[in-house]
């Protein structure tokens, strides 16, 4: 047997025999031992009282007539029982008659008392057995009897016991052993036989081996023949199993050997991909550059030939003869064609390259509309058309104020075109399935079905038949993309005869955001009305001055605290002043003097107007202009313009700042404001400009943005952080395509901002006008 | 014997037996014990030597058979006599008030005369009459009488039960020919008590 078998069946079953008849053994051991010490305590008690009986009836003459060594002569009989301890005799009253003591120097026994109606009680402590009986003789009591025995033979007979149970138990045991060893060849043996062969099977997967079968006990027998039978099936479909993993296997391998090929094409495709991808990044980069070259290399150029042409057009540099007036025309009517070409056809390039940038915002349907139609009339007027929208005035629509403006322009610009005199052209906006739905409608010829389609594509034209039209053939593409680009389409209905429909969809805005409509649209800070102070400290005086300079548009300041006057005048830096004489508690002379002295108001013009007519008085104190209270409105009104515009004659000529690289563009512009009566000096690049802002502050800067030397991007940025020139005007020009950070940054640091691309000039001068008219501006 | 290590013990062992079951009642009769048990050992007057005798008198009754076919005298009562002067006075009355013997009341007589004693079970002989004892005992000869008495030489002279003083204790000799001759039968309890036994005859000491 091997040493597995510590814990096997076999041994279980000898532990389990042993055990049994060991736990039987000493639990019958147990209970007859225990029988026995009572049963052998009772005789033993049994013994001492016949031994007392005796003893006290033996004692009976001895006690009656007081003869103790009778009564001793008797009790020494108990030498014969060894058992006997020590023993005495005693009186009815308690007193000790005769003893026995076994050995010498033994105790005298105290008596205890019997209770009355027992003849006889004892007890059994430390081991000794005590028992008292009292002696009666003829129905007297006559004396008591106290015995004390040992228990010694008892705790002898007890090692005996154990010693004969000792003997038994261990010959019970080797019975059982020998039983158990019987039992486990019949029954343990096949059970190891069994866990060998299952532990021969779980080790070495051999399903090949069989348990012995055996007949002995029944369940065993059908246990190892079901066993036998597992392992019979197991052997079976492990084989089939392992044909099936081998066939497998080879497939796995084959499959392994296929895939690693095609990862090998994908990633050899994935890299070629990559390089594709990587070539279309560089193109598209240098495209990109190309794109943004050529739309300020092309437009430049183009800039100087349309802004020449047109002041030799206006006859400024002599009269032009008719063949030379016709030819200028040519030449500018060619150039803006160009113009609008290269825009055309670079705005498509963007929007191909996927570089078009959308600033999509909240817009209000009515005004953009409204912008298209008072640009578009003049044209419409031409061919006596009649150009009208329809639209309701609190429709919003999300996109991009330019292109959506660039759209609108177009599709009426070609409905125009191809409308004959005295046509109609509808401009309309609605809502429709929650998107407003904006249309150009005309009653013109009508497209025909078969052109319909391809009336969108690039460089497409209508009836290329001959008739000679207008146009690049882009404008309806780029449309068409823009359209796209904000998330709608761009339709047509039509019916040849009948007229055309273009609409497209645009979603609708929750709420709008008053951008500027436009963005030449001056900023508040252009807006700024001639200012006036007007210091009076009688309100009623104070306010009808107000209302009359109100009235013609001035902004007015009261100051109705005389000793406040000066102070406010510094502050607020007013165009005029209008001041009163009698006032506490510094009078109009006092406040006179002071403004003409101190510096910061000195340049500032200043009109009394008082009940005091002492005009020679004002004079000699510095006041400009002196009225006589009561004073019409029209004076006052008169005194006023006057000296606010006397004072920008009188106030240094400053100059206007052209920078601006390209030379013919910067002489274009320069001639342009001289033309206008401006004083104009220029700068070719940032180092240039810089320096001159530095030495001359001038009125008004017209920027270029792509400079040598410093971008305007940079001069912008040094300019605004320098309190010295962070109240400059800048207008910046440029043909640059700029992305929504830099029209956001230009708008927040620069006064207006022109395009080249689009018609500038009348824009830029308009605004010019409006800007600089407090001050340099109207000398013509 | 020391009285209050008795006390302890006894004591001691009614705990044992007793603290088990209530102690309320074990504390009652453990003060019952040691009153009654004080009351027991109180009495310990000396007796005298009468006193003894009167006893010792009366115990010998319970050691004797008669014979049969003694005739009873009056029948129901067991007479004890005594001949002569009385030494015992009323302790002999109080000793035998309310006893029996042999199944009957025992009757206390006093005789002058030996006729007298024709039915005495026990007959005391006062020493006054040891002039006349030998009349005495030839007129009781056979007569089943058990005679006692205290004078010296009692026993020798054909008495049966003599008492002698060994210093303080009173014993008495046996002469048991004389009651065999009576046809009273001694019990052996008796005689291993008695400090003499004369057996056969008159032979003497």
């Amino acid at each position: 047997m091997s040493m597995r078998q510590d814990n096997s069946i076999s041994r279980k079953l000898t532990w389990m025999n042993m055990l049994v008849c060991g736990a039987a053994l000493l639990l019958a051991c147990t209970a007859f031992i225990a029988y026995d010490r009572v049963t052998f305590r009772e005789s033993k008690v049994l013994n001492l009282s016949t031994q007392a009986q005796i003893i006290g009836s033996n004692s009976v003459s001895a006690l009656l007539f007081n003869d103790p060594q009778s009564a001793e002569n008797t009790l020494s009989a108990l030498k014969a029982a060894h058992n006997v301890l020590s023993a005495g005799i005693y009186t009815p009253d308690g007193r000790l008659f005769a003893s026995y003591s076994r050995d010498p120097g033994g105790q005298i026994l105290a008596l205890p008392s019997i209770p009355s109606g027992q003849a006889e009680i004892h007890w059994l402590k430390n081991d000794e057995i005590d028992l008292v009986r009292s002696i009666v003789f003829q129905g007297k009591p006559t004396g008591t009897v106290y015995i004390r025995s040992d228990v010694e033979e008892l705790n002898g007979r007890l090692r005996r016991y154990a010693g004969i149970a000792g003997i038994v138990l261990s010959a019970c045991l080797m019975a059982a052993l020998f039983v158990s060893s019987i039992f486990r060849k019949s029954l343990a043996d096949p059970i190891v036989r069994l866990a060998e062969v299952a532990k021969v099977v779980s080790r070495d997967k051999n399903y090949s081996v069989r348990a012995t079968p055996t007949r002995d006990p029944a369940e065993l027998a059908i246990l190892i023949d079901a066993f036998n039978e597992m392992l019979a099936q197991i052997q079976q479909n492990e084989k089939a199993l392992r044909k099936a993993h081998d066939g497998l296997e080879q497939r796995v391998l084959e499959r392994t050997a296929e895939l690693e090929a095609a990862k090998k094409e994908v990633e050899e495709f994935s890299r070629s991909i990559l390089r594709a991808k990587e070539e279309v990044e560089r193109g598209s980069k240098f495209k990109d550059q190309f794109l943004s070259t050529m739309s300020h290399e092309l437009r430049t150029p183009l800039n100087a030939v349309l802004g020449f042409s047109d002041l030799l057009a206006d006859e400024r540099y002599g009269p032009l003869n008719g063949k030379q007036q016709r030819y200028v025309s040519h030449i500018h009517t060619g150039g803006k064609h160009l113009l609008s070409l290269i825009s055309d056809i670079l705005d498509l390039s963007k929007i191909e390259a996927g570089r078009m940038e959308l600033a999509i915002e909240s817009l209000r349907v009515t005004n953009t509309l409204g912008e298209v139609i008072s640009v578009m009339q003049p044209l419409a007027e031409k061919k006596s058309q009649v150009l009208t929208k329809q639209v309701e005035s609190d429709l919003l629509v999300r996109a991009d104020s330019t292109r959506f403006r660039q759209v609108l322009l177009n599709l009426v610009g070609n409905a125009i075109k191809f409308t004959p005199n005295g046509g109609r052209i509808e401009l309309a906006a609605r809502m429709v399935q929650g998107k407003v739905r904006v249309e150009v409608r005309d009653n013109g010829p009508g497209i025909p079905p078969e052109e319909q389609q391809r009336i969108f594509e690039a460089f497409y034209r209508l009836r290329e038949t001959g008739k000679k039209t207008e146009g690049t053939g882009l404008g309806l593409a780029i449309t068409h993309r823009l359209v796209e680009l904000h998330g709608g389409e761009l339709s047509l209905e039509s019916q040849v005869g009948q007229g055309s429909c273009f609409y497209f969809s645009l979603p609708v805005a929750v709420n709008v955001s008053e951008a500027p409509s436009s963005k030449v649209e001056p900023t508040q800070k252009q807006t700024r009305r001639p200012r006036v102070l007007v210091i009076e400290d009688d309100r009623a005086a104070a306010h009808l001055i107000q209302s009359q300079l109100t009235s013609a548009g001035y902004e007015v300041m009261i100051c109705l605290e005389s000793q406040n006057a000066l102070e406010a005048a510094a502050q607020f830096q007013p165009g005029a002043i209008t001041v009163d004489i009698v006032m506490k508690p510094k009078n109009g002379w006092e406040i006179l003097s002071q403004l003409k002295r101190d510096p910061r108001t000195q340049q500032i013009p200043i009109v009394v107007v008082s009940i005091v007519d002492q005009p020679g008085m004002g004079a000699l104190l510095g006041a400009d202009e002196y009225l006589v209270k009561p004073v019409e409105k029209d004076t006052l009104l008169a005194a006023i313009a006057r000296r606010i515009n006397n004072r920008s004659a009188a106030a240094p000529i400053r100059t206007i700042l052209v920078i601006e690289d390209d030379a013919a563009t910067r002489e274009f512009i320069a001639e342009m404001l001289v033309a206008q009566g401006y004083n104009v000096a220029t700068a070719a690049d940032g180092a240039q400009a810089r320096a001159q802002v530095a030495a001359t502050l001038p009125e008004l800067v017209i920027l270029d943005l792509v400079l040598p030397e410093a971008s305007g991007f940079e001069l912008l940025g040094e300019w605004r952080a320098n309190p010295r020139t962070a109240d400059l005007p800048i207008f910046v020009l440029t043909s640059k395509d700029l992305t929504q950070e830099e029209q956001r940054y230009l708008r927040a640091h620069a006064e207006s901002l022109f395009h080249k691309q689009q018609p500038w000039h009348e824009a830029l001068l308009k605004q010019l006008a409006r800007v600089v008219s407090r001050d340099a501006a109207v000398k013509v | 014997m020391n009285t209050s290590s008795l006390q302890a013990g006894i004591r001691r062992a009614l705990q044992r037996y007793l603290l088990g079951c209530w102690p309320p009642v074990a504390v009652v009769l453990l003060a019952l014990a040691f009153f009654g048990s004080t009351g027991i050992l109180a009495q310990q007057p000396k007796p005298s030597e009468y006193q003894v005798k009167a006893t010792y008198l009366y115990n010998f009754g319970r050691f004797v058979k008669w014979p049969g076919t003694v005739p009873t005298g009056k029948g129901d009562s067991f007479s004890v006599c005594v001949l002569g002067q009385d030494p015992f006075g009323p302790i002999l009355d109080s000793t035998l008030a309310g006893e029996a013997l042999d199944g009957k009341p025992v009757v206390l007589r006093r005789i002058s005369k030996p006729q007298d004693a024709g039915d005495c079970r026990i007959l005391f002989i006062s020493s006054a009459e040891e002039k006349h004892l030998k009349e005495i005992l030839a007129a009781l000869d056979e007569s089943g009488v058990l005679t006692v008495s205290d004078m010296p030489g009692f026993a020798r002279r054909g008495g049966m039960i003599q008492f002698v003083l060994e210093g303080d204790r009173v014993r008495f000799e046996i002469n048991l020919a004389s009651a065999e001759n009576a046809r009273l039968v001694l019990s052996s309890e008796l005689l291993k008590v008695a400090s003499s036994v004369k057996r056969s005859g008159r032979s003497g000491d």
